[in-house]
């Protein structure tokens, strides 16, 4: 029997008091790209950040490939926010990409040839190896993009978090970066993705999770992605154009 | 609008507590003495000997203090406030002070110890400004006392009398500290003459009695001091073969110890030759802690390490 | 006063090497400290050393600077640990907490320097100084702390050289990845205190933050490689050292650590201006060469068509 890639039980988030992620407990299969979806304040990147330890929990317990979270860091990559980082800083974006072997390295090694070896060929991945030495803050928001989802690649996981990657990211890039997803699916990896566009849903994500603080509904997107369970979701803030093919946000 | 009456209010009755807190600096203590403040040890010290039993002396700054840098508090100008009369050195020696004293001029006898000084009995430093370490040399401090018995037969008449018999018993004892200290230098053989200390607190003390006075950092503490002070400092005293510095009660050791270092370095061995006390006594209840005391001791200490 | 002069003088040579180590370190702890924007940070560490100094010298009756620098470096640690606390489990971020911190904590220093003045101890004056700092008065051993603390700052910082611009850029990412962030950030605050508590003896504690500051935002104008960025304000913090004691050893009475700290500000201000790229007239000559030749373009094209 195939192990789940990630187990949530109970996962409880609060900022001051009132729960942001409430009581989430799922499953996930491995090799699939999953969908996370959900109106604004749903508590997705909280999902992401809880499940990843980068903020504090009231409660859970998270299991990967069936050990325990802690045990399989070396296994996990994560593609934060752009917005999360100062891009005035002084490097440039191998270097970026290379922090993505710090965990293979270790406490004392330097970074070296294979780690620079490495890490251009995961610029080669998105496309950006003509970058390699430029600076950080001359580069637009998708080649941005593109370095967190190279450094990611460079931690060689096997399970990937992505919050958000597809945001104010051109439909090129928004293309390549589709592209390598599915190249990660065909290796037999799992990635999570806290997604905003639900035009796309169908198109991108094997499986889809419907999230407003808690699990409304996980599951193939077929099954997951219909007008019910939407509605359930956005809570009538929805307004669907066409049955199966697109929904549309109204606030 | 209740809210604003009531703000109102408040405001009226701090402002009647305030105007209450002034005005009633009268002597209130029951024992019929006069409260003197002063500043230093050394002028509380006098006022003590000129004053007699009919005073009560409180000195705001004690043993190593610095009053270049004294900076009175809430309790000393509650001090300063109840008191009949206070005494000050003046000429900048409580620089941070100046403020003060005019506010309390207006109530009560506030005095320099040193207003009745001539220009030709001070030292001039740069253009304006003097040198207010007067205490040093013992004749000048006889002039101060002459300052505070006036003062106090002015304020007190009732005990004129006794404060002339004080007066009178107590220079006789400073002239013959005076004699003393002539004495005790001239025992110093003559290219030994030399006095370096951390501060210029000793000029008036050079003067008068025929020593050569050097200081690192200047008539005030409150500037500071370069390199370049550190180095001169140094080389003076490798050139002129100076055994003993000198360093001081109220002045961090830190700087003294550099240039002992650095002529070191540079092959003369300097001594430091006792502590001093410059612009504080030393602790009440001894010898040191009384003017007399402090000048013996001072004067004590040079000669030993120069002779 | 020529090179020969200058390294065979002890006392300048001592200050010159003390400030240089002082100055690298500073420099080099400063980068990260900068670019995790925590620059403040060595100014309240700075400001928080005053009260930490006072209950030494309240504790122990000595005036010996290693109890100081103890002192300072609790206090410094305590300061750490309350605005992590701060900025973690209450609303408030960084810049207030950091102001809260520097505040009272000096506050309270002051409280207790006033205290110390008032008592029988004497003698606070030493601690005093460390208000502006004493680095007239370095002497070797000053020297070898101050080259032992440096060695310590730049052995650390080059071991853990690829952790610290992890967490300084990306520190979530960092977390993920399972970096203790939370050890690591307390780790580098400590080296600041290092820092801190040696600068202040030197610069004091008004005036550290600049040392800190200054020559780590002069190097980022230089460069966008983070080693270098690293390597050159070192580079900028001992020119500042070296600069501000050559000023002050050529001129009397002039305080060679505030001549430092400004020594700084000059080479901030020529890097501010002349660095290229990232400088101000390098960016004008930029803009102002654009214009020029998108001007020139639209001639052209204009001629062309018109032709």
């Amino acid at each position: 029997m195939n192990q789940a890639a990630l187990k949530v039980e109970n996962l409880t988030i609060a900022y001051h008091k009132k729960p942001v992620v409430e009581d989430v407990s799922f499953e996930v299969p491995e090799g699939n790209l999953i969908g996370i979806i959900g109106p604004n304040g749903a508590g997705k990147s909280t999902l992401i950040k809880g499940i990843l330890e980068l903020i504090p929990k009231i409660s859970g317990h998270i299991t990967i490939k069936g050990s325990t979270y802690k045990s399989m860091r070396k296994s996990i990559g994560y593609v934060p926010q752009r917005e999360s980082v100062d891009w005035d800083f002084p490097t440039n974006a191998l270097d970026v990409v290379m922090m993505g072997r710090y965990g293979h390295l270790g406490w004392l090694r330097r970074p070296g040839k294979s780690e620079r070896q490495k890490g251009m060929e995961c610029l080669e991945k998105v496309g950006m190896a003509e970058y390699a030495n430029r600076q950080i803050s001359q580069l637009s928001g998708g080649q941005q993009q593109r370095i967190f989802l190279a450094r990611a690649l460079a931690q060689e996981a096997d399970i990937y978090f992505m919050d958000e990657p597809f945001v104010g990211v051109d439909a090129a890039t928004e293309k390549a970066i589709i592209q390598l997803l599915m190249e990660l699916k065909e290796k037999g990896k799992t990635v999570l993705v806290v997604h905003h566009d639900l035009s796309t849903v169908k198109e991108y994500f094997d499986w889809t999770m419907l999230l407003n603080k808690k699990v409304m509904k996980i599951g193939p997107t077929e099954e997951v992605f219909i007008p019910e369970y939407l509605q359930a979701t956005y809570g009538g803030r929805l307004a669907i154009l066409s049955d199966t093919k697109s929904g549309l946000l109204l606030k | 609008m209740g809210f604003l009456k009531s703000i109102g209010g408040v405001l009226a009755a701090l402002l009647v507590l305030t105007g209450c807190g002034n005005g009633t600096a009268e002597n209130d203590n029951g024992n019929g003495k006069l409260e003197v403040v002063t500043t230093t040890g050394m002028i509380g010290d006098l006022v003590e000997n000129i004053g007699g039993k009919h005073v009560e002396v409180t000195s705001l700054m004690g043993p190593g203090v610095d009053p270049h840098l004294y900076k009175a508090t809430q309790g000393d100008v509650k001090t300063l406030d109840s008191a009949d009369m206070i005494f000050y050195n003046g000429l900048h020696l409580e620089g941070k002070m100046t403020d003060i004293f005019e506010m309390m001029s207006k109530d009560k006898p506030t005095i320099a110890v040193t207003e009745d000084f001539k220009e030709n009995q001070l030292r001039k430093v740069g253009a304006t400004e003097h040198d207010p370490h007067v205490w040093f040399d013992v004749k000048l401090w006889i002039v101060a006392a002459e300052a505070v018995k006036k003062e106090l037969i002015a304020k007190d008449p009732d005990h004129e009398a006794e404060y002339r018999e004080n007066y009178e018993e107590y220079v006789l004892q400073l002239e013959e500290l005076d004699k003393y200290v002539h004495e005790e230098i001239n025992k110093v053989p003559e290219d030994q003459r030399v006095l370096v200390t951390a501060h210029d607190a000793f000029g008036y003390y050079g003067q008068s009695y025929g020593l050569d006075v050097r200081g690192l950092q200047g008539i005030n503490t409150l500037s500071e001091y370069g390199s370049k002070d550190v180095t001169d400092m140094r080389n003076y005293l490798v050139e002129n073969k100076i055994k003993a510095i000198f360093i001081e009660s109220s002045v961090p050791r830190k700087a003294i110890e550099a240039v002992i270092q650095g002529a070191g370095k540079q092959g003369h061995k300097v001594e430091i030759g006792g502590e001093l006390f410059s612009d504080a006594m030393g602790e009440r209840g001894t010898e040191e802690g009384t003017y007399i005391g402090m000048v013996r001791h001072n004067t004590d200490t040079i000669v030993r390490a120069l002779k | 006063m020529n090179i020969m002069d200058i390294i065979t003088d002890p006392n300048t040579r001592w200050i010159l090497l003390g400030t240089m180590f002082l100055g690298l370190s500073s420099g080099v702890i400063g980068s990260f400290a900068y670019l995790r924007k925590q620059s403040l940070l060595g100014d309240t560490l700075a400001h928080a050393a005053l009260p930490g100094i006072c209950v030494a010298f309240m504790l122990t009756g000595v005036k010996s600077t290693s109890y100081f620098l103890i002192g300072a470096a609790l206090a410094g640690l305590v300061a750490v640990f309350l605005i992590s606390v701060l900025t973690r489990y209450s609303k408030i971020k960084q810049d207030a907490a950091l102001g809260i911190v520097l505040s009272s904590f000096f506050g309270f220093g002051i409280v207790m320097l006033t205290q110390i003045q008032q008592s029988e101890y004497g003698n606070q004056s030493g601690l005093d100084t460390f208000l502006f700092g004493q680095t007239a008065s370095m002497v070797m051993s000053d020297v070898y702390m101050m080259m032992t603390v440096s060695f310590i700052l730049i052995f650390t910082c080059t071991v853990f050289f690829k952790e610290f611009k992890l967490l300084s850029f990306d520190p979530g990412f960092a977390k993920g990845m399972g970096l203790p962030v939370v050890f690591l950030d307390y780790f580098i605050m400590m080296l600041i205190v290092a820092a801190v508590v040696i600068g202040i003896q030197a610069v004091g504690v008004v005036l550290m933050a600049s040392l800190l500051i200054t020559p780590a935002v002069s190097a980022r104008y230089w460069t966008e490689r983070l080693h270098i960025m690293v390597i050159l304000s070192g580079i900028f913090g001992m020119l500042s050292g070296v600069s501000g004691t050559l000023i002050s050893t050529s001129v009397n009475d002039l305080p060679t650590g505030p001549l430092i700290v400004l020594s700084a500000t000059v080479w901030f201000f020529f890097s501010m201006l002349f660095a290229p790229k990232r400088g101000v007239l390098s960016s004008i000559w930029r803009r102002v060469s654009t214009k020029k030749k998108y001007s020139l373009e639209q001639d052209r094209r204009k001629g062309s068509h018109s032709s």
